[in-house]
């Protein structure tokens, strides 16, 4: 990536700010055109070929009023909006800048404008992260004679992120990036405003705020915050107050709309327009109300800290990073790993996060699989279920890279330390994504036994970071925790260097714990012991077992005694009540043995009670075989359960309790496979899968959860699946049967297509089709072998199949 | 963005298919996850008025909108309406996000968020209707009709969400397959009228799901 930041047009806006106290953007272009008679559904940017001098006029009436920037016509110029127009991005973006530069006459810049790509991205969204920067850099490409980029309007993180990172990566133009905030300061996509002033000034916007959905008035909360969250220049382009729907008119007059933006100087706003319901007048009279007014020059301080889009960790206090999502040591966990189980993973999180985790460190380096790929998968999965930050761990820059791409927010990375090439590597990566990052104190000559020589590692980590831009919060030391049965004399190096790099150099602290406790006794005791000693000498950061009671009860009990956590609220909300005796509970001998286990587990399958099916199942391995149990008591707990759904006895939040109860049982299953190294309990693979163009696919992971309690393997291919990807999965496992789901009249197409190439390709297996629209004549019309009207259905045609031999 | 302080949970185990009273674990549950939908659920609507202005050939055009709504039975049902509401509502990113969660936590959780999730918007939209109905005290209001009702086709969607702004000022989206995300999301048209109208009650027939339907094979309808 060549060095964009030092471009002259950089240093063009950077004087443009410098030399003003204020600076002008226009105001709507859609009002503008609707106003000249442009309907509601077609498309402004056709206009830059159509009529490109009513564009430059309206340009021109907006630099007249005091635009120093204007927004070129560019708005919603993408792939998506211009199908089937006959027109390209190339041809139209092209047309629009140099429209807006003929009007600019060199006196204003004109921007290319980027607007929301008019899709929802994953995980609810159809449109995957990486579609989404290809459509913004066939934007950004053609826009090379732009003097600025804005991206304005966006209500997804994620999005902005794409934008962001397609314009800093494909040109040299310095870029604006405004998102759109509501009355609950919070996008429609859930973004907070400090998540997404850490996570879009991270990224090197060069200058961030807020357009559209509200006028001046109701954003001067939003603007209020902002200005807390983030040292770089402020914009503010509001509507003309809120419209009507009746009339479509806006409710405030331009001298309203000068008066209000006039009292947000205060928070420091230094770049100005207005957005829908705004036209030349509005910019105007904003100008003269400004004129002759200083500009606020804040002071921030921006506390360290780390995000997803809707939740923003702020290291204020001891925070948890919980360590379980790491294959080191654990035989399941790697089973895992190379079976592509991702839920496995997910539930790994879970537990976590349930237990008291803050930040979830992520770990899934395995030499036989591809790290890579898995990275990013378990990232994008994990950030569809949770919201909380994860810590990116891995050894290799590659995988960190692919990682801090598609994590949406601010991450930590785990981890640089003191070596050379460890920090010319690393360290670029850190700061080009905007993360924070784990300084590990080791280098070329291994872990210093001295607390002294761990500083000084600790001190030239933090001034290489500093001299490439990386701010001083977001570098967190890890002073390292060696093995106290080992090297018991450094225990107490580690505690002091730990103390030195929080009172000396201010930086926020991080370490492994466990580690401390290998090859002795009763761990857990260590470790909370020294886990105590590290919070009492300014650990901020513990990375810890969250699901160890005396662990996450030690992080409680510390806030508690030094009064962090107020009126003991977050220890009494922990331990009122059932989970009191948590800690206590593992010390207590285990609870007495049921009289007839056998006879437990079909009851508690039946009635839905999962820990307690894990819990009989944990008890009958003792004695039993795995297939007993399976054949004996899972499976036909469960179809007592479906015969009762069929007869309409139970419904099917019952029959699905059942599954989970059976799913739990399965689970631990497992877990005494792979320690025993036993061969699996497949009854067969089936591939199932949500056709193309449909995301509703929880029908299709409920028939998943049914298959699998009955011992089936599923290779479930997820949610909107393009017909090739279920022939490949098809041949690949060689299944004997494929099940397709599809919900609505407008996706049974694809399903048909599907089928089609199935049998095309004479793949050999059997079809099973469900969803809601579906009807048994359309499924035999469209080539499918069954019909299933649900998940029950599914499992008995899959029983059927693979009992014939 | 408007506040919803409890869903119907009645509705929701209809949408489940349970008759009768329902077991207690299931009651339980439901109000667990009601109230995990109530705490992360951003309910909102917008709706705009446009007059009519004209009724090409089975269909009806809007006033200073490109959007053509296409049918018989859409036209039957502005039959003499002098302005229509297009309208959205939906309960944003966070009731997907909570279904998701769910889903691989405890899957009967999830189906059961999942229909009161379902419930929930059909509220959102009551909220939405009351709210037309303050502005326009003194016409008359169709129904609302949905698109894939009758042969009103799902695919004039995507026009009714662009007539409507809708990913702007509802962050409302179509995704390639002609679905809206977030997924608890609906559009609606109803009819302003001067006079009073005589289809104001929904019936069976113009309904797709009408063969299928297993209130309706029981005697029952959802509607009206």
């Amino acid at each position: 990536m060549a060095d964009f930041d030092r471009s002259d047009k950089k240093e063009k806006f950077r004087r443009l700010l410098a030399e003003n106290e204020f600076v002008f953007l226009d105001g709507g272009m859609g009002t503008m055109l609707q106003a000249k008679g442009l309907k509601t559904g077609e498309l402004p940017e056709l206009l830059n070929i159509t009529s490109p001098d009513m564009i430059e006029e309206i340009h021109r009436e907006y630099i007249s009023a005091g635009s120093q920037i204007v927004y070129a016509n560019t708005f919603g110029c993408n792939r998506f909006k211009l199908n089937g127009t006959g027109h390209s991005v190339g041809e139209i973006i092209p047309a629009a800048i140099n429209i807006a530069k003929r009007a600019c006459e060199g006196k204003a810049f004109a921007a290319l404008d980027i607007g929301p790509t008019g899709k929802l991205l994953e995980p609810t969204g159809e449109l995957t992260f990486e579609e989404a920067y290809d459509i913004f850099k066939e934007q950004v490409l053609a826009a090379k004679d732009a003097d600025i980029a804005v991206i304005e309007t966006m209500s997804d993180l994620y999005e902005a992120k794409a934008a962001l990172l397609a314009v800093k990566e494909n040109s040299d133009l310095p870029v604006i990036c405004t998102m759109t905030f509501e009355e609950n300061m919070r996008t429609f996509t859930g973004c907070s405003v400090p998540s997404m002033a850490l996570t879009l000034t991270g990224l090197g916007a060069d200058a961030i705020g807020v357009n559209c959905s509200l006028g001046p008035k109701e954003l001067e909360t939003v603007i209020a915050e902002l200005s807390r969250r983030t040292d770089l220049p402020i914009v503010i382009k509001p509507n003309a107050g809120l419209p009507d729907p009746v009339t479509n008119k806006y409710d405030l007059t331009p001298e309203d709309f000068a008066e209000s933006m006039v009292t947000l100087i205060k928070y420091g706003v230094k770049i100005i327009g207005g957005c829908c319901g705004t036209d030349p007048e509005f910019i105007k009279r904003t100008a003269e109300k400004f004129s002759g007014k200083e500009y606020f020059r804040r002071e921030t301080f921006i506390q360290a800290a780390v995000c997803t889009p809707v939740r923003t960790v702020v290291i204020d206090q001891p925070r948890i990073i919980g360590e379980r999502i790491n294959p080191t040591g654990k035989k399941r966990f790697k089973e895992a790993l190379r079976q592509n189980d991702t839920d496995y993973i997910i539930s790994q999180a879970m537990e976590q996060i349930e237990a008291g985790a803050d930040i979830l460190d992520v770990n899934v380096g395995l030499p036989e699989i591809d790290e890579k790929e898995m990275m990013v998968r378990v990232v994008k999965a994990l950030q569809s279920v949770t919201d909380l930050p994860l810590q990116l761990d891995s050894t290799r820059p590659d995988v960190l890279e692919a990682a801090l791409r598609v994590y949406n927010g601010k991450p930590i990375v785990n981890s640089v330390n003191g070596e050379e090439n460890s920090l010319n590597t690393i360290l670029p990566l850190v700061k080009k994504y905007g993360a924070a990052v784990v300084g590990l104190t080791l280098d070329e000559n291994g872990i210093p036994k001295t607390a002294e020589k761990r500083f000084e590692i600790a001190e030239k980590i933090l001034s290489r970071a500093l001299k490439l831009g990386i701010p001083r919060q977001d570098v967190f030391i890890d002073c390292l925790t060696l093995t106290a049965s080992a090297e018991q004399e450094t225990v107490m190096e580690t505690v002091k260097a730990l103390h030195r790099v929080k009172t000396e150099l201010g930086l926020k602290t991080v370490l492994g714990v466990s580690n401390i406790s290998f090859g002795l006794p009763n761990r857990e005791l260590v470790n909370s012991c020294f886990l105590q000693m590290a919070l009492a000498n300014g650990l901020d950061l513990p990375i810890i077992n969250p699901n160890a009671p005396l662990m996450t009860g030690a992080v409680r009990a510390y806030k508690l005694l030094t009064n962090i956590d107020k009126n003991s609220a977050d220890f009494i909300a922990a331990y009122s009540g059932n989970s009191f005796t948590v800690a206590a509970n593992s010390f207590a001998p285990s609870e007495k043995r049921s009289e007839n286990v056998s006879a437990d587990l079909p009851y508690a399958i039946e009635n839905g009670l999962k820990s307690e099916s894990a819990k009989l199942t944990r008890e009958l391995l003792e004695t039993n075989d795995t297939m007993e149990i399976v054949d004996n008591m899972l499976i036909p707990a469960l179809d007592k359960a479906g015969a009762e759904f069929e007869k309409g006895k139970i419904f099917l939040p019952q029959l699905i309790m059942s599954a989970g109860a059976a799913q739990a049982a399965f689970e631990v299953i497992k877990e005494h496979l792979s320690k025993t190294g036993a061969g699996g309990v497949s009854k067969g693979k089936v591939v199932l899968a949500t056709v193309k163009g449909d995301i509703h696919d929880i029908g299709k992971n409920i028939v998943k959860v049914l298959l699998e309690n009955y011992g089936f393997e599923v290779i479930d291919l997820g949610k909107d699946v393009p017909p090739e990807n279920v022939l490949e999965a098809a041949v690949k496992h060689d299944v004997r049967l494929v099940g397709l789901s599809a919900l609505m009249t407008t996706t049974l197409a694809a399903m048909e297509e599907t089928v089609k190439l199935l049998h095309d390709n004479n793949v050999n297996c059997r079809i099973v089709v469900g969803g809601a629209v579906l009807t048994p004549e359309y499924a035999e019309k469209i080539g499918a072998d069954f019909y299933a009207k649900d998940a029950k259905e599914t499992v008995d045609i899959a029983k059927r199949i693979y009992s014939r031999t | 963005m408007i506040n919803l302080d409890k869903i119907d949970r009645e509705e929701a185990f209809r949408y489940m298919g349970i008759k009768g009273v329902p077991p207690q674990n299931i009651i339980s549950a439901a109000e667990e996850c009601e109230k995990l939908l109530l705490e992360c659920i951003t309910p909102k609507f917008h709706w705009i008025f446009a007059e009519t202005a004209g009724f090409p050939e089975k269909g009806i055009t809007l006033s200073g909108h490109k959007l053509v709504l296409c049918g018989n039975d859409i036209a039957e049902h502005l039959n003499g309406c002098c302005g229509v509401i297009l309208l959205c509502a939906t309960l944003g990113d966070g009731a997907d996000k909570l279904i998701r969660k769910l889903q691989s936590e405890d899957m009967a959780k999830a189906v059961i968020a999942d229909s009161l999730a379902s419930a929930a918007v059909e509220q959102v939209c009551d909220i939405a209707e009351d709210d037309i109905r303050g502005r326009f005290k003194d016409k008359f209001l169709t129904w609302r009709f949905s698109p894939g009702y009758g042969d009103l086709p799902l695919e004039c969607q995507g026009d009714v969400l662009t007539a409507l702004n809708a990913s702007r000022r509802a962050g409302i989206f179509l995704t390639d397959g002609g679905l809206l995300t977030p997924t608890k999301s609906v559009t609606a048209v109803i009819g302003v009228s001067e006079t009073p109208i005589n289809n104001s009650r929904k019936g069976c027939g113009g309904c797709n799901m009408r063969d299928k339907c297993n209130f309706r094979k029981t005697g029952g309808h959802c509607n009206g």
